[in-house]
């Protein structure tokens, strides 16, 4: 039996064991000034709202503020497992671009469903297979075409943003269901109902990826695919699934957004640079600087406060754009310079 | 030596593989049999990695096929290859950087809380530490991540994985590279009791007494073919060696004039809580000064300050007759110090740059002219590198990921040397590459000496030590311990001494 018997050491050797090189320990201190950092730069902006704007902190706004996060927090939840999968390379590694013109796509397939009399499984299930479809186009392309994620998904936003044009004209399409309107509603404690999608699906994810074999495997694939495919797994299935994940989360956020809009609306694409955002600034967020699903959250509620809080304060909009590519900078360099490397 | 068993286990038959137009495998039968130690050299890029890693479904041979257990296959993939109870510890480490230690022990089988989908955490942290422990008397805090690992913890963490599942064969690819002489002989007693309960074990090294104190068979490589396959008892190191190169070695250290000049630099009263304690020393011009020790014995963390890779909470360190100064890798690189550093796919050479830029890339203003590069002189000394240091490879325009292991590290070790500095700080400077590549290198270090360069060299190859300086500090739990002028020592005593005296013969063998 090989496991059972001890091999001899000495007692000294026992006794110096080593330490883990000191070098990474002002890494491990950067990280962690990084993360307190970004904490306190979200209860600083709280605070100077709450100050700036007499609106901010009634409960109506902070329920607007949730319900503009749930749906972006969908989306950038979907984006954050791609990431994860995929990877953190900012060139060749995981993203998806197409998820913000996926929303757009499945919210008008669900509202032309339910104008053209559906009942509500039905428009779901419509709303949520394409999401699906356009997962499982995205997977294709990176897994089976070899596209890198970067220019697939790119060009499968436009080819959706097209076809969202063709199946609205270009307007708007209502839609009032008893789904959307209790979802636009609120539930219990007052808390907009998208705000308690938004925190079960991220729940429900956050199991799945940080304390499943899956999601060990996911992080695995992403981080250092030769150790990965060494360890026997196949690679492209975690590839692929996790663009059918993203493809799923966008067609769950366009429901999302009919509830909200009551209906279809043009200029999903608005949604996509906030989105990334979302995704990136979360690894800050965690221990290890790496995508969680939890950091993703409280990241989608920091960008949800920024977005809200300007418009309080009559910024244009194109200021709160400029400070979200910012951010993308910002975050991008530090975790890139942060993150442990290959060894 | 036990009694050879004539039971095969694996039979490569006719294998060919080519990388491009590069043939770095042909024709090669071999056959391993069961509860043997079979041992498999040859040259920095005679296809050895190449070789294992067909057998791991990591690569596809364009022709023949691999034998395992008297079942053919002509392609395997890594799961088949797992299930098949075949493990390998690989050259190049393939641990997830920000992965814990059990986390990156258990990747692809993890335990979970019975009755549910979910991932033991405790279970897999507690049999980390048992484990590691138990083979190798290492103990991690359970929040250490594998980026944080020294190369040899890295490399204990790797075989562990290894051994957790019970493996019916075992691969290793130079796995005592990274290992200090107590950790590699933890290994081979390890290895010698698995092969007693009747595990295969295929065992890739450069080191020829291992092969010879642990091989029951050995094969020879050489540029791609078979060129032997002998029992150990009918061979020795110096006939391996032969068949490897074909031709004869000579002498393995170069002759040279011990005469140490000037003081160039010294190093007084430094210390650092935990790492060590009241280091002090002087390098003299021409000299090579050798740094030896235990992992954790504190001669590599002092290496590393004198860089300015770590800091010392006290002591001075002064250049020549410069100031003191507080040590920064900038600094360092202009008061003219150099460090080739011990993971050097990790901090030594840009994968995706050609061979011919890395080598020059640390000397890059040599190689400038009004701020270009001078492409035709960059060029040249690629060249002169290339063809001194027996690189294999392709051209000085093919990039570095396709080279061999061995060969990466030539060209980390050709791009230090290449640029010219006062100081050289070698750590591990000949891990991972052959013979002909280390008689080079050392001979390459003494011309550094003889043009009045200081050196250090730490190394836990005893015998280079004792060959290539002229003394030795010998690190003994964060102290030098002992100082000894490198002619008047033996293997034994030096071993004896960095292992703390008698307690060395109780594991060795
Ligand atoms: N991925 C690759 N692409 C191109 N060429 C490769 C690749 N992998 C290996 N080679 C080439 O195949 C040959 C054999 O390499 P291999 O890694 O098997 O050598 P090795 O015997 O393991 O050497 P070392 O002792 O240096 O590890 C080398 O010439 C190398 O350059
Ligand atoms: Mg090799």
């Amino acid at each position: 039996m090989l496991v059972d018997t001890a091999l001899l050491v000495p007692a000294s050797a026992r006794a110096d064991t080593p330490s883990p090189q000191k070098t990474t320990v002002s890494q491990g201190l950067a990280g962690i000034a990084l993360r307190g950092g970004a904490l306190a730069v979200f209860v600083t902006v709280f605070v100077l709202f709450a100050f700036a704007s007499p609106i901010f902190l009634t409960p109506f706004n902070l329920g607007n503020i949730l319900a503009q996060s749930a749906i972006s927090g969908v989306l950038a939840i979907g984006l954050t497992v791609v990431i994860i999968a995929g990877g953190g390379n900012v060139v060749s590694g995981g993203i998806d671009l197409s998820l913000a013109a996926n929303m757009g796509l499945s919210a008008a397939v669900y509202a032309a469903l339910s104008q053209a009399g559906q009942v509500d499984g039905v428009a779901v299930l419509a709303a949520l297979g394409t999401g699906l479809a356009i997962g499982a186009v995205n997977a294709l392309a990176v897994t089976w075409a070899r596209i890198v994620p970067l220019l697939a998904t790119l060009a499968v936003m436009n080819v959706v943003g097209g076809l969202e044009l063709v199946l609205t004209q270009n307007t708007v399409i209502p839609a009032i269901t008893p789904l959307l309107e209790s979802l636009s509603g609120s539930g219990p404690f007052g808390i907009p109902a998208l705000a308690y999608v938004l925190l079960g699906f991220a729940l429900i994810t956050a199991v799945v990826v940080q304390a499943t074999p899956l999601g060990l495997r996911l992080y695995a694939v992403g981080e250092f695919p030769e150790a990965a495919r060494a360890s026997g797994l196949a690679l492209k299935r975690f590839i692929a699934g996790s663009f059918l994940f993203s493809g799923l989360s966008g067609g769950i956020a366009g429901i999302l957004s009919a509830a909200y809009l009551s209906g279809s609306t043009t200029g999903a694409g608005e949604l996509l640079l906030p989105v990334v955002v979302t995704a990136l600034l979360g690894q800050v967020f965690s221990r290890r600087l790496v995508p969680t699903i939890t950091g993703t959250l409280l990241s989608a509620l920091f960008v949800g406060v920024l977005i809200n809080g300007f418009q309080l304060l009559n910024l244009s909009s194109t200021l709160v754009s400029g400070i979200q590519g910012l951010l993308i900078l910002l975050v991008v360099s530090a975790t890139t310079l942060l993150r442990p490397k290959e060894g | 030596m036990i009694q050879q068993s004539t039971q095969p286990i694996i039979h490569f038959q006719g294998i060919e593989k080519s990388f491009g137009g590069a043939k770095a495998l042909s024709d090669v039968s071999l056959t391993v049999h069961r509860g043997t130690v079979h041992g498999l050299v040859g040259q920095n890029g005679a296809g050895k990695s190449t070789l294992i890693k067909l057998l791991a479904g990591l690569h596809r041979p364009d022709a023949g096929q691999v034998e395992i257990d008297g079942e053919a296959y002509d392609h395997l993939t890594p799961h088949l290859v797992e299930s098949l109870g075949i493990h390998f510890i690989h050259q190049d480490r393939l641990l997830v950087p920000s992965f814990t230690v059990g986390e990156a022990l258990f990747l692809g089988r993890e335990p979970r809380i019975p009755g549910t989908p979910f991932l033991d955490r405790r279970q897999m942290q507690r049999r980390a530490q048992e484990v590691l422990q138990r083979y190798f008397g290492l103990s991690l805090p359970n929040s250490a991540l594998i980026s944080q690992l020294s190369t040899a913890e890295k490399q204990i963490v790797q075989i562990t994985r290894a051994l957790l599942d019970r493996p019916k064969i075992l691969v290793f690819d130079e796995p005592t590279a990274a290992l200090v002489k107590r950790e590699a002989d933890l290994l081979f007693t390890l290895i010698r009791r698995l092969r007693d309960e009747g595990i295969t074990i295929l065992y890739i090294s450069h080191y020829l007494q291992e092969i010879e104190a642990l091989c029951d068979v050995v094969t020879v490589l050489r540029n791609g073919r078979h060129v032997a396959t002998k029992p150990i008892a009918e061979t020795s190191a110096a006939e391996i060696a032969g068949l490897m190169v074909n031709r004869d070695i000579g002498d393995l250290f170069p002759i040279r004039e011990k005469s140490p000049g000037a003081a160039l630099l010294t190093v007084e009263g430094l210390s650092a809580t935990g790492r060590y304690r009241n280091v002090g020393f002087t390098l003299y011009r021409g000299e090579v000064l050798g740094l030896t020790g235990l992992l954790g014995s504190g001669a590599k963390d002092v290496l590393r300050t004198l860089f300015g890779l770590e800091t010392a909470e006290e002591g001075t360190v002064t250049v020549a007759e410069q100031a003191p100064w507080r040590a920064s890798p900038v600094q360092a690189a202009r008061r003219k110090l150099a460090l080739v550093p011990e993971d050097r796919r990790r901090h030594g050479v840009a994968l995706d740059l050609s061979v011919s830029e890395n080598t020059t890339l640390a000397s890059l203003p040599r190689f400038t002219r009004l701020g270009l590069v001078d492409r035709a002189s960059e060029a040249a000394e690629a060249d002169r590198l290339i063809t001194r240091l027996q690189i294999k490879t392709a051209g000085r325009e093919a990039l570095l990921r396709t080279l061999s292991g061995g060969n990466q590290q030539k060209v980390a070790i050709a791009k230090w040397l290449s640029r010219h500095s006062d100081i050289y700080l070698l750590d591990e400077p000949t891990v991972g590459v052959d013979i002909a590549a280390k008689v080079e290198i050392y001979a390459l270090i003494a011309e550094l000496a003889e043009k009045g360069a200081g050196i250090i060299v730490l190394s836990s190859d005893l015998p280079e030590l004792i060959g290539l300086t002229d003394r030795i500090l010998i690190f003994f739990r964060g102290e030098i311990a002992r100082e000894v002028v490198s002619d008047t020592i033996t293997e034994d005593a030096l071993l004896a001494e960095v292992t703390g005296s008698s307690e060395a013969t109780r594991y060795v063998g």
